[in-house]
């Protein structure tokens, strides 16, 4: 290890045993009775198994006082990296070392219970996080203030709102002082301005007092915002290390997961069904399937449908909205006077072509909807995500703030 | 589930270094629970404030419960064993049935304590072994506070305090020994098996018959074969209520003290087996939760 090493992670892996043959849930008592009876004549057979790697041979250090971003889509082993290297779970293979006082925020408000009121429960949450009694004395008035519920100090936190109990919980994790601290995606909660609060707490910590951070987000905004280096994980495995301006545009290329995303069991649909909507597809401005948009890039939403004859003036339109439901905005081939003249039976992919993206990083919902002649064809409400990486919209290299509002305008600035 | 056993965390306190190996096994370590007495303290005091928690009675519970079994038990006792007099057997019966719930308390709080708490240990790392630990302080309080019933039946029996009182403490330990060794043990298990919720109660309503609780240890002696003796003296439970009797009316072992050793060796052995099946399976309890 050389000196400035604090983590050094070598040939880390993780098998879970997925239980393959696992008896089947009975609804019926007489069932889980049968079950009850199966179980016990199978304990002491071998149970059929699979095995499933949830990191496999990962490898890298971290220096002091880094912010190493943990990228990588659902499933990639990034939760199972932060669980081992906190000790919740123990690797198959490999070891780790490490020197310093680690702590982890996998949650807020572990181990918090209604019943105590807000001063028990920062003694029991501080303690939980591994704080001593003397430090959460030391540090209970910074902790009150900064959670903003100095008047409510003694009521059991089952009375809290969910916006209280949220700030209380992150008052006690902002307040540790670890050497590493490892963050899972707990900022995802509470308000824009205390998330804000949040992130400057933590930017704080590691710039001005040269801890080291491990973060992991889906939010690329906030991971190049908070981190300078970046771990990015593939199936378990590492795919690249280093730089964070060099590993999340590989991150935000790879895409392209044979995801079905198809509407084929929606039955919660309106119209007549003449055509429907059979799926969607994300696709870059090279055709290629991504599974997100980034602000600022050309992108396109495929959308297969099927007529079960040929239609007249078919209007496909798409309404998305933002994550409180809010209609951002509305895109139809109507409104553009792009009415295909007949739509053949069969299926046909409908393409919509967003240019330069201007919408900010975050999670979009879109409805779809199909007419013809006043006649509604097929209607979908929520039928798809769109998930917004952050991007260079300007073209200026920089990234507008995040959690300024969803939209990026055109505009130019003159000063006379 | 990882086939992998030896796997855990070392630390190297000296260079102020964490090592976590797959390689490594886990051990008791007396001095990271010490690092950890605040937790410790804090989910105790979590565990009392909560328990009696919109309880009208509130804390008068830990009183009742015992109260209740004490007049129950103590009438049948009066009634078939006639070797002593009513007011003895009450006070015999309340000092036993006190230890015999502190036990069961005991085995039962820390048979739950780990799936009881999943919620901590899958999102930080602390020593597990706090859990259990904790637990057993709560039922001492309640244990303490029941102690008043003793006390109110010893003055009105016109009983004297021996100096053998000294002794009680000890066997106030090996009864909490007992309830820890064997609830370590169910604590394991019920990580995987949720069958032991239903086992531990089954378990404490046969073993409260076959501890000397509502009758004295001769009473059962007499009445069964000699070669069962040393059967009956397996239970870890003997030793304590009788011991703890001695202590609190100085009335001497009235058996072979060869069956009382037998008794305290089964609780260590239970204690020892317990810590080591714990630590066995502690560092992948997250992965069964």
């Amino acid at each position: 290890m050389s000196k400035n090493t604090v983590i050094k992670v070598e040939g880390l892996s993780k098998q879970y045993l997925l239980n393959k043959s696992g008896a089947p849930k009975s609804d019926t008592l007489y069932g889980s009775f049968l079950n009850g009876l199966r179980n016990v004549k199978n304990i002491a057979r071998k149970k059929e198994t699979e095995e499933f790697w949830a990191l496999k041979d990962v490898s890298f250090e971290i220096n002091q006082g880094d912010r190493v971003g943990i990228i990588g889509r659902n499933g990639a082993g990034k939760s199972t990296l932060l669980k081992i290297l906190s000790r919740i779970t123990p690797p198959t293979y490999g070891r780790i070392e490490y020197s310093g006082r680690l702590a982890s925020l996998l949650e807020v408000g572990t181990g918090f219970h209604g019943d105590l009121s807000g001063r028990e429960n920062i003694y029991l949450n501080g303690s939980i996080l591994g704080m001593s009694k003397h430090e959460i004395d030391r540090k209970f008035d910074e902790i009150v203030a900064f959670s903003e519920i100095e008047k409510f100090i003694d009521t059991p936190v089952k009375r809290y709102s969910s916006g209280m109990y949220v700030r209380l919980a992150f008052a006690v994790a902002a307040h540790l002082e670890p050497e590493i601290l490892i963050v899972d995606e707990v900022l995802a909660v509470g308000d824009a301005a205390f998330q804000k609060k949040c992130m400057g707490k933590m930017e704080d910590v590691s710039q001005n007092h040269g801890r080291t951070i491990l973060f992991v987000s889906h939010q690329m905004a906030a991971v190049q915002n908070l981190c300078n280096k970046g771990i990015y994980l593939k199936n378990g495995q590492l795919v690249e290390q280093g730089l964070i301006e060099n590993v999340i545009p590989i991150y935000l290329k790879s895409g392209a997961q044979p995801d079905s995303k198809s509407f084929y069991h929606r039955s919660d649909r309106t119209g007549s069904g003449k055509v429907k909507f059979e799926s969607f597809k994300l696709l870059n401005e090279n055709y290629q399937e991504i599974d997100n948009a980034q602000s600022g890039s050309d992108f396109f939403i495929e959308i297969t449908i099927n007529a079960t004859e040929e239609i007249t003036n078919y209007v496909a339109s798409i309404g998305i909205d933002d994550d409180f439901g809010t209609r951002i905005t509305h895109l139809s081939n109507d409104t553009i006077n792009q009415l295909p003249s007949v739509l053949s039976k069969g299926t046909s992919k409908v393409l919509f072509k967003i240019k330069r993206l201007p919408l900010s990083s975050g999670i979009y919902t879109f409805t779809l909807f199909s007419s013809s002649n006043n006649e509604i064809l097929d209607w979908l409400q929520d039928a798809g995500k769109i998930d917004v990486e952050s991007g260079d919209f300007y073209h200026t290299g920089k990234i507008a703030p995040e959690g300024q509002g969803k939209i990026y305008l055109d505009y130019s600035v003159s000063i006379l | 589930m990882c086939k992998h056993k030896n796997i855990n965390f070392v630390f190297d306190l000296a260079n102020n270094k964490i090592i976590i190996d797959s390689k490594l096994n886990s051990f008791f370590s007396l001095r990271e629970i010490l690092k950890y007495k605040s937790l410790l303290n804090n989910l105790a005091k979590r565990d009392f404030l909560v328990r009696y928690k919109q309880a009208f009675a509130g804390i008068m519970w830990a009183l009742i419960k015992p109260l209740i079994n004490i007049l129950v038990f103590g009438y049948i006792a009066s009634k078939i064993n006639s070797s002593a007099d009513t007011a003895s057997n009450f006070v015999f019966v309340a000092s036993a049935m006190l230890l015999w719930q502190l036990f069961a308390n005991v085995f039962n709080d820390v048979s739950n304590s780990i799936i009881g708490n999943s919620n901590l240990f899958a999102k930080v790392y602390f020593p597990k072994i706090i859990i259990p630990l904790s637990s057993i302080v709560v039922c001492l309080v309640d244990f303490t506070i029941s102690l008043f019933i003793l006390v109110v039946l010893f003055i009105f029996s016109g009983q004297i305090i021996h100096w053998h009182i000294v002794l009680a403490p000890l066997f106030i330990i090996l009864t909490l020994i007992n309830g820890f060794g064997i609830g370590l043990y169910f604590a394991t298990i019920n990580v995987k098996y949720r069958d032991v919720k239903f086992i531990v109660p089954v378990i404490l309503q046969f073993g409260m018959y076959v501890t000397p609780v509502i009758f004295p240890t001769d009473f059962y002696l007499q009445r069964m074969p000699q070669w069962l003796h040393g059967v009956y003296c397996l239970n870890p439970m003997v030793a304590a209520v009788d011991g703890f009797k001695y202590a609190v009316f100085g009335n001497p072992i009235a058996y072979n003290s060869y069956y009382f050793l037998i008794s305290l060796a089964v609780a260590f052995l239970f204690l020892v087996i317990g810590v080591k099946y714990f630590y066995k399976f502690e560092r992948n309890f997250v992965d069964y939760i």
